[in-house]
């Protein structure tokens, strides 16, 4: 079912994407809290990697004939939930964005009205 | 202390039409001070403000007319204002019913006062399928309310200022009449609408055409509803 070949080179392809996460964490050009479910992902391919009799006894236990279509399934889904994910941080993030926006705006109201009475404070002074 | 009250006018790319609706409110509503919310204008809107000498709030970041009239509403709220309304920069209102607007504001007691052009029926009355459109919201909020708005989409509101804290505190994105209308209800505030009439924009097209009007039935209405759905 699966070269011993196959096995590395896909052994190896899990190893390469783990250190580019690793380094864009490193990096901080990516936040470990969303690091963690690509993490999953990788494990479990590893997983099934390293023992693809695995793919076989699961896809058994969930009642689905081939393999495969466990993968596209399990795949789909974990997708999905990932999409689902980044929309709601994506609208707590919106809600933020204006906040911010809005209160920047106002401040800087506050200081242009600050600073012309300061102004009309120090010629008085004079 | 006085009854403060604000003009909020949202300005998205108006430089061709933001100095009238300034002058007309000087001239016919002078016991209202207003405030221009420039929208991350990509023309010379800010640059007019500036000039002009106008008080106006820049935001930094485009956020679209819900965004910009909160932050009208925060305005108000820091400004310590007792009353705000909402007034197009595009020459569709007309600053002289605004007295009249307070007048019934404090009169019937009411939380928010709507200037209607379905009242009298005078004036520009939006085409026939916008009309086919407001008067399904009008009955959408009739029929989960039971309170007639016939101008829900009316963007010439006055508000109190425990309105106006609400709005400052939640109000919605894009399209915001409706929903917002449906908000206040549901909390049981008083809404009262008076006739106005108003005129065809001057300056800019209005946003909602197309493929967007599409969107924007099925996002007001789902919004709507949703709202019967809080508390």
């Amino acid at each position: 079912m699966m070269t011993i070949k196959l096995q590395i080179v896909i052994g190896l392809a899990i190893l390469v994407v783990f250190l580019i996460l690793v380094n864009m964490i490193r990096r901080r050009s990516l936040e470990l809290k969303y690091a963690l479910s690509w993490f999953l992902v990788l494990c479990a391919l590893f997983a099934f990697d390293c023992a693809p009799r695995l793919l076989i006894v699961v896809s058994e236990f969930l009642g689905i004939y081939a393999p495969v279509n466990m993968i596209f399934f399990l795949g789909f889904c974990f997708s999905l939930v990932i999409i689902f994910s980044l929309t709601v941080a994506l609208s707590r993030m919106s809600n933020s964005v204006r906040t911010l926006d809005q209160m920047v705006a106002l401040n800087e109201k506050r200081l242009q009205e600050l600073e012309t009475e300061l102004k009309r404070y120090k010629k008085e002074e004079n | 202390m006085e009854n403060r009250k604000l003009v909020i006018i949202p300005a998205f790319n108006e430089s061709g039409s933001i100095l009238k609706a300034v002058e007309d409110i000087r001239e016919h509503a002078p016991d209202f001070d207003y405030v221009v919310i420039n929208d991350c204008s990509t023309d010379d809107t800010l640059a007019l403000c500036q000039k002009q000498g106008l008080n106006y709030v820049n935001l930094p970041v485009n956020l679209g007319i819900g965004g910009a009239v909160q932050t009208g509403y925060l305005y108000g709220c820091q400004y310590g204002y007792e009353v705000a309304v909402q007034f197009d920069g595009d020459g569709q209102h007309d600053a002289a019913y605004l007295g009249m607007m307070a007048r019934t504001l404090l009169e019937t007691k009411s939380d928010m006062v709507i200037g209607s052009r379905f009242i009298e029926k005078e004036g520009f009355q939006s085409s026939g399928i916008r009309r086919i459109g407001i008067r399904y919201f009008s009955g959408l909020l009739w029929v989960l309310t039971g309170k007639r708005v016939t101008d829900p989409t009316s963007g010439m509101r006055m508000v109190n200022r425990e309105v106006m804290q609400i709005y400052a505190e939640n109000y919605p994105k894009d399209y915001p009449e409706p929903e917002s209308v449906m908000a206040i209800l549901r909390m049981g505030k008083k809404v009262t609408e008076v006739p106005v009439v108003m005129k065809k924009r001057k300056e800019g097209i209005s946003s909602i055409g197309g493929v967007k009007s599409i969107y924007y039935m099925i996002k007001v209405t789902l919004a709507i509803l949703m709202e019967r759905l809080r508390r």
